[in-house]
């Protein structure tokens, strides 16, 4: 098999033209835009465009006004530590995705995941216990609940046959309420920074003597990475979703536990013939999945510099919702994961990079990142492009039949059936 | 071939390659206004992808189509359905959450201003349907009623759009004898109508039966074409073939020897009525011999089979199996004694996006041979899948690691029985396992079978196909509404007692009790 037929090289390839054109598509609005604005100029717009594509390198503008390009310590350091949630949110959706099932419900997990964490990480009085455990603690006691979440629209699929789309719609809206309400009647309330309203306190309030003190909680290890990436807020919370990408990626692909998730994602009813527990794997899936979205709030709100805001019965949390586009980027694969959730933070910089620079409003960078999610989630349609292409070629390549050969491998196989039952079969022709 | 017939459809000098592959190779194929011409072939012959040619569905590399001497270009199933080319698939192509009426006029839809004209449909797929014999419950859910039924659906869509040539890729598969003679008579009266019929199959006894003429396809090439009249089933299948084959099972007379299972007034509810689908049910099975459960499609041998092997609760009586009680167990408890050749490979016998390998330990992923603790041990289980598909001659593009959904219905048959069997196990529940299979790979099948048989293994065939049950059988228990009405001896019965019982005209005792 050479380089340019294997399958994972397909898929790479296609995931990335979709980002490349994304960009493009996404580089045509802010051009558009720009001719559009009277205040950017020609020149704006052309900014706006080399900063879609390589915002992640500029360093701002130097004395003449001209845009400076280099190495950005502060934005990649931020970029990594925006990716953090999204590849534990995106790892959620594509392990639920894996075993058949569509996990909406990543933002109501997400929430759940935050109530624990908080309450755990502020309820615990500090100098009670080592500020490593209490953040092990607070970070379980999130993924529990996030566990907890994710279990509901699992039972429900499993044992009264309800659509887990539908479920989950559902218990993200709960969540949206039972959080706003549990955090409404907490004492978590941030009262010590009386200019702002509505924020719980960070994690590196501690409790002490029945008042919270800046300074005296828990927040993420830096492990060096600071120095690093000198002037972001990244810490070893990306470590740790990269390391929980990997756990997931072994799981789905080596152990005899996501064999048995995957063959009741792909045919529940063999799954069962077999003997598989198909109902329990449902739950499983589902509760994993919810663990790893709410693993996500946890590294998010423990790092110690994010405040939550509270009354958040009337949104979800969109970094819930993008581990969707994470994923599908991603065509489920873990490890993908990681790179898919990174390149999204990376559009989130640039954006930030758009408003600050040049005179395109913060709300065109939104419009630009939906154009680009929204194209990034064609590469499977790109994906049978070049698998159909590199078919051709095969075809044409064959002068002669030669029957008793094994048939070059037909990648699409899940997208063709009819087709590639001809091409696979050894010495006949398809199925009759 | 004669000078001056008229040939509706000529296919002539089609070739149609996939990669590495020529599934049609040169051939000619002209079909006669009013005849039932019969398109015979193994697995992977080439018989779907010329159909799929002359529906469109592929496009040639060489040859040309003929409608009525001109040539014509069909590009896609609309153009074959403009030229009154209808076919029934060997996989339906069903709407499951639909009725069988919204199934039937689904592309052909009667509308005015916009809304569906449902009366006037019904009254034309009720004359149909009475006219051709073509039972229907039109308001039933696709996915609840019986494949025969949805057979049956396939066939009415076809005449409710008034086509008139007309494929049938295996329609008899799952028909009873007496549904298939019944088809044949159908099949005959639209020919009279001057329908044209292309009849894809490779049972030879109805295509001797009723097929005017036979082609005859072998790995992609064009072998022959002949008139019926002239042949016989041995000739047709040697051609088809390749080789002279053995059309009989041979087999010892059984020594049949313990009881291996034994069951005690089981029953099943129905999930289409109140009643129950298996009512009292008792048998035995003994080690050495094969059991055969004949019967009409939807007379509870699904559920049955269900009952037994754990995929439905009993609502009553007890099994044993190997001396156990085995009643209460799960799926995975009763599988330790139990192998099953499920009806519905493609539904229970196979997760289809899975490799070859990845299906052929389904049930063993968790035995020390395949995992260490909780990880795949994936070079035994490759070995492992290579060492069956070298046994059981698994045909596939890419062995172990092909996926399974590509595979051809043959191979994937053969694979399930090749897992099942190597599982060892005392008793073998075999449903249905030759459905759709071409001669060579029946014979192969039976043959397996019976090599477990003599091995000591008791064998119980659940089979619809009544030929298999007279030659493969050692005693045949016939099962009506839910009932064994009746235990015959194949060695002293007919075919016509067997079909007498089957359709409930003849029961021996009361309450099947006789078994």
């Amino acid at each position: 098999m050479t380089f340019w037929k294997k399958e994972g090289t397909q898929k790479i390839l296609s995931s990335l033209i979709s980002i490349l054109f994304g960009l493009f598509v996404g580089a045509i609005v802010v051009f558009i835009v720009g001719l559009c604005n009277e205040r950017i100029s020609l020149k704006g717009a052309w900014e706006g465009i080399r900063l879609i594509f390589i915002g992640i390198l500029s360093t701002g503008r130097n004395a003449s006004g001209s845009l400076t390009w280099g190495f950005n310590s502060a934005n990649i350091g931020n970029m990594l530590f925006r990716a953090t949630p999204l590849i534990m949110t995106g790892l959620s959706v594509a392990l639920a995705f894996k075993t058949g099932l569509f996990n909406i419900g990543a933002p109501g997990q997400y929430l759940m995941g935050t109530l624990g964490t908080l309450f755990i990480a502020l309820s615990i009085p500090s100098g009670s216990m080592p500020g490593w455990l209490i953040w092990i603690l607070a970070f379980l006691g999130g993924v529990l609940g996030g566990m907890l979440w994710g279990a509901i629209p699992g039972l429900v699929k499993a044992f009264l046959n309800i659509n887990e789309v539908l479920a989950c719609i559902m218990t993200n809206w709960i969540a949206a309420n039972l959080v706003t309400w549990a955090f409404d009647e907490s004492n978590l309330k941030n009262m010590v920074e009386g200019t702002k309203s509505g924020y719980i306190y960070k994690t590196t309030y501690g409790l002490v003597d029945g008042t919270y003190v800046d300074g005296a909680g828990i927040a993420t290890t830096k492990l060096g990475l600071n120095k690093i990436f000198p002037g972001s807020q990244i810490n070893a919370g990306i470590l740790i979703a990269i390391l929980l990408a990997i756990a997931v990626y072994i799981l789905i692909s080596k152990t005899t536990l996501g064999y048995e998730l995957k063959a009741c994602g792909a045919n529940r009813h063999a799954a069962r013939y077999a003997g598989i527990h198909d109902k329990r794997n449902i739950v499983l899936s589902m509760a994993l999945a919810g663990g790893l979205a709410a693993a996500g709030a946890s590294l998010y709100f423990l790092s110690g510099n994010t405040e939550f805001f509270w009354s958040t019965y009337q949104s979800l949390p969109s970094t819930g919702f993008n581990g969707i586009p994470v994923a599908l980027l991603a065509l489920n694969n873990p490890i993908g994961v990681i790179f898919a959730a990174i390149f999204m933070a990376m559009l989130d910089i640039v954006g930030l990079q758009l408003t600050n620079l040049t005179a395109y409003n913060e709300y065109i960078t939104d419009v630009i990142i939906a154009v680009i999610v929204y194209l990034s989630a064609f590469s499977l349609a790109i994906r049978m492009l070049i698998a159909g292409k590199a078919k051709k070629k095969a075809l044409s390549k064959s002068d002669g039949p030669a029957p008793a050969a094994p048939a070059e491998p037909a990648p699409a196989v899940d997208l063709a059936p009819a087709a590639d039952a001809a091409a696979n079969t050894e010495k006949g022709g398809d199925e009759v | 071939m004669d000078d001056a017939p008229q040939y509706v459809i000529e296919m002539l000098h089609i070739t149609k390659e996939f990669p590495g592959i020529k599934a049609n190779d040169d051939i000619t194929l002209q079909l006669k206004r009013g005849e039932i011409h019969a398109l015979l072939g193994e697995n992977g012959a080439g018989k779907s992808t010329l159909m799929s040619v002359l529906f469109g569905l592929y496009q040639p590399e060489a040859g040309e189509i003929r409608k009525d001497g001109k040539p014509v270009k069909i590009n896609n199933p609309n153009d074959a359905t403009a030229l009154h080319i209808g076919m029934v698939h060997q996989h339906f192509k069903l709407v499951e959450v639909f009725t069988v009426l919204e199934n039937i006029i689904l592309g052909a839809e009667d509308t005015k201003l916009g809304f569906l004209q449902k009366k006037q449909a019904r009254q034309k797929v009720e004359q149909l349907s009475e006219k051709y014999g073509l039972q229907v419950d039109l308001d039933a859910k696709v996915e609840d009623i019986t494949v025969g039924m949805q057979q049956r659906t396939e066939i009415l869509k076809m005449l409710y759009r008034d086509n008139e040539i007309l494929i049938f890729d295996e329609p008899t598969a799952v028909l009873t004898p007496q549904e298939i003679e019944e088809l044949m008579s159908i099949m005959k009266n639209l020919v009279k109508e001057g329908k044209s019929i292309l009849f894809i199959s490779h049972k030879l006894n109805e295509i001797m039966a009723v097929a005017d003429r036979v082609s005859v396809l072998r790995k992609g090439r064009y072998i022959g074409t002949v008139n019926t009249k002239d042949t016989n089933k041995q000739e047709l299948s040697n051609m088809m073939v390749g080789r002279p084959v053995q059309l009989e099972v041979v087999k010892e007379p059984a020594k049949p020897k313990d009881v291996v299972l034994h069951i005690e007034n089981m029953s099943v509810a129905s999930k289409l009525h109140k009643r129950n689908a298996v009512n009292n049910v008792s048998l035995d099975v003994r080690a050495g011999e094969i059991v055969c459960i004949a019967g009409i499609d939807g007379n509870g041998q699904t559920e049955f089979v269900f009952g037994l092997t754990g995929l439905e609760p009993l609502t009553g009586g007890k099994i044993e199996l190997c001396g156990e009680d085995i009643s209460k167990y799960s799926i995975k408890h009763r599988g330790m004694n139990m192998s099953h050749i499920p009806e519905d490979r493609h539904k229970h016998g196979l997760v289809l996006d899975f490799t070859l390998e990845q299906n052929m330990v389904l049930q063993r992923y968790q035995e020390p041979e395949f995992q260490h603790g909780g990880f795949i041990r994936f070079d035994n289980v490759r070995s492992y899948a290579q060492r069956l598909i070298d046994r059981f001659d698994v045909r596939s593009g890419q062995g172990p690691i092909t996926i399974a959904r590509s595979m051809s219905g043959g191979n994937q048959q053969k694979a399930i029985i090749a897992r099942e069997l190597d599982r060892n196990k005392p008793l073998v529940v075999a449903v249905q396992p030759t459905r759709g299979l071409d001669v060579g790979a029946i014979e192969f099948i039976h043959s397996q079978l019976v090599a477990q048989r003599d091995e000591g293994k008791a064998i119980l065939l659940v089979s619809l196909e009544l030929e298999e049950v007279l030659s493969l059988s050692d005693r045949i228990l016939v099962m009506y509404e839910g009932e064994i009405v009746g235990e015959l001896d194949p060695k002293k019965t007919s075919a016509q007692e067997l079909g007498l019982y089957m359709s409930g005209a003849k029961r021996s005792g009361k309450e099947g009790e006789t078994v």
